[in-house]
């Protein structure tokens, strides 16, 4: 069931980047909606899933950029993934705030990955300003937040729910 | 499986992660990996959907904007090719001129190649790592295939997946184009600025060479990639750089934001004997 949900929301992504691109030219800049799924697939706390989940999903993130190496997101979301699944283990984020600090730094973190590599394998690589590193880390924060605050009220209301018919049956 | 176990089987994908963006390192910003060809073959497809359904929004919203110009467009598009077919008359008389001449000294002209259409499906020019990925129909496009639009070059094919390519966009910072100052004949190597502007540097420029703003630079098909001639971008800014060379700014020709249609260019590419047999040039 776990996985089936990661595939959706994979495809998700896929199709919310491309939707994104076409409408926004921009769009990429602003927000990393692949570091969004893999950030809140590790929220489980499973780490093994978590990076495989991020090696995953990082070899598709770069099949759709350029710069001359196939391989920066797979290695940087495979980090991404085992780090935010091992924090995970350790804090308890129920609020939205703390899953827009872990998702932001999380996008910090991927983007100093991959320019690190990129400064380390390539002769002149080109570096991102450092404004749109923070502008992409503060976007990816609030779709997560955003994405992760609608599932749980869509969790709390099918709960409710559920309950209510639950409660029906037995009084019939 | 446990924590430590876990933590082992991190340490490893992520060492063979290393070597295997090490290996790739000498071909960088050159051949595509098999991993990369079935990633894209995987995912075009939905890109191809998506630019498809957003053609169709926007040329049926764009349709019902322009009809109402569309009479006084047609009259302009009709003199248009009055005065473009009396050039093109001109262009043949100078081109056989020019065979007669050539036959005289017997100067063997390059082959001129055959273009075709291909779609965008994907395009990121905005980000660092930038990219472009086109729908080539049925006869898929071929590894460094150069990339052309209407305004000038646009990159080379670096991933071939089916009918799906990734291309190389020449403001990326790993491309290089072998390219001249159209005024001077003067030749250098065009990439991509690596900022977030779409810019391009023409570097390995001497200072003695004279090169001004507004200079044409087109390709010098001196790489083995892309034939002679094809406008690559303006002179934009001309400062000394170091003891040696220019550091001068291009402006592209092309407008990356408005792709929607490129061009292949079928031309025949240095055989691959007589590129073996040249010291190692990184395209």
């Amino acid at each position: 069931m776990s996985a089936l949900k990661f595939l959706l929301g994979l495809a998700a992504a896929v199709l919310v980047q491309f939707v994104g691109v076409k409408l926004f030219p921009d769009f990429p800049r602003v927000v990393d909606v692949f570091l969004v799924v893999v950030a809140l697939h590790a929220f489980s706390g499973n780490s093994l899933t978590a990076l495989l989940a991020g090696l995953l999903v990082g070899l598709l993130e770069d099949t759709l950029t350029g710069g001359g190496l196939y391989g920066l997101y797979g290695f940087a979301d495979t980090i991404i993934g085992y780090s935010v699944a091992r924090l995970a283990q350790r804090l308890v984020i129920q609020r939205a705030t703390g899953v827009l600090g872990v998702i932001s730094f999380a996008s910090l973190a991927q983007q100093g990955i991959v320019v690190g590599l990129a400064l380390l394998l390539l002769p002149s690589p080109p570096l991102p300003r450092p404004l749109w590193v923070g502008i992409k880390a503060l976007g990816c924060g609030i779709l997560g937040m955003l994405l992760y605050a609608g599932a749980a009220r869509w969790t709390r209301t099918y709960e409710s729910r559920r309950r209510g018919r639950m409660s029906r049956l037995r009084m019939g | 499986m446990d924590e430590r176990r876990t933590g082992w089987l991190l340490i490893v994908v992520l060492l063979g992660q290393l070597v295997f963006l090490a290996a790739q390192v000498p071909s960088a910003g050159g051949s595509g990996t098999y991993l990369q060809a079935i990633g894209l073959r995987l995912v075009s497809p939905l890109a191809r959907l998506v630019a498809v359904v957003s053609r169709g929004f926007s040329g049926s919203r764009e349709d019902l904007r322009l009809r109402e110009g569309l009479i006084a467009e047609n009259r302009s598009l009709h003199r248009e090719v009055d005065r473009l077919r009396l050039q093109l008359l001109r262009l043949e008389d100078l081109g056989d001129e020019m065979d007669r001449l050539g036959a005289a000294v017997q100067y063997a002209t390059p082959p001129v190649g055959q273009i075709r259409a291909a779609d965008v499906v994907y395009l990121d020019h905005t980000s660092w790592l930038r990219t472009l990925v086109l729908y080539s129909g049925g006869t898929p496009a071929r590894m460094n295939q150069p990339v052309l639009s209407p305004a000038g070059l646009v990159g080379r094919v670096i991933v071939v997946a089916g009918p799906y390519a990734k291309v190389q966009l020449i403001t990326d910072r790993a491309a290089a184009v072998g390219s001249m100052d159209l005024r001077t004949r003067r030749q250098g190597v065009v990439r991509g600025s690596g900022g977030t502007e779409e810019a391009l540097d023409l570097d390995y420029v001497p200072l003695q060479a004279d090169v001004r703003p507004g200079d044409r630079v087109v390709t010098a098909g001196i790489d083995g990639i892309y034939p002679r001639g094809i406008p690559v971008g303006t002179v934009a800014t001309v400062e000394p750089g170091g003891q040696l060379f220019h550091r001068i700014r291009l402006t592209p020709l092309v407008d990356f934001g408005s792709l929607d249609q490129v061009y292949l260019l079928d031309h025949l590419p240095v055989p691959a004997e007589v590129k073996k047999a040249l010291p190692r040039v990184r395209p």
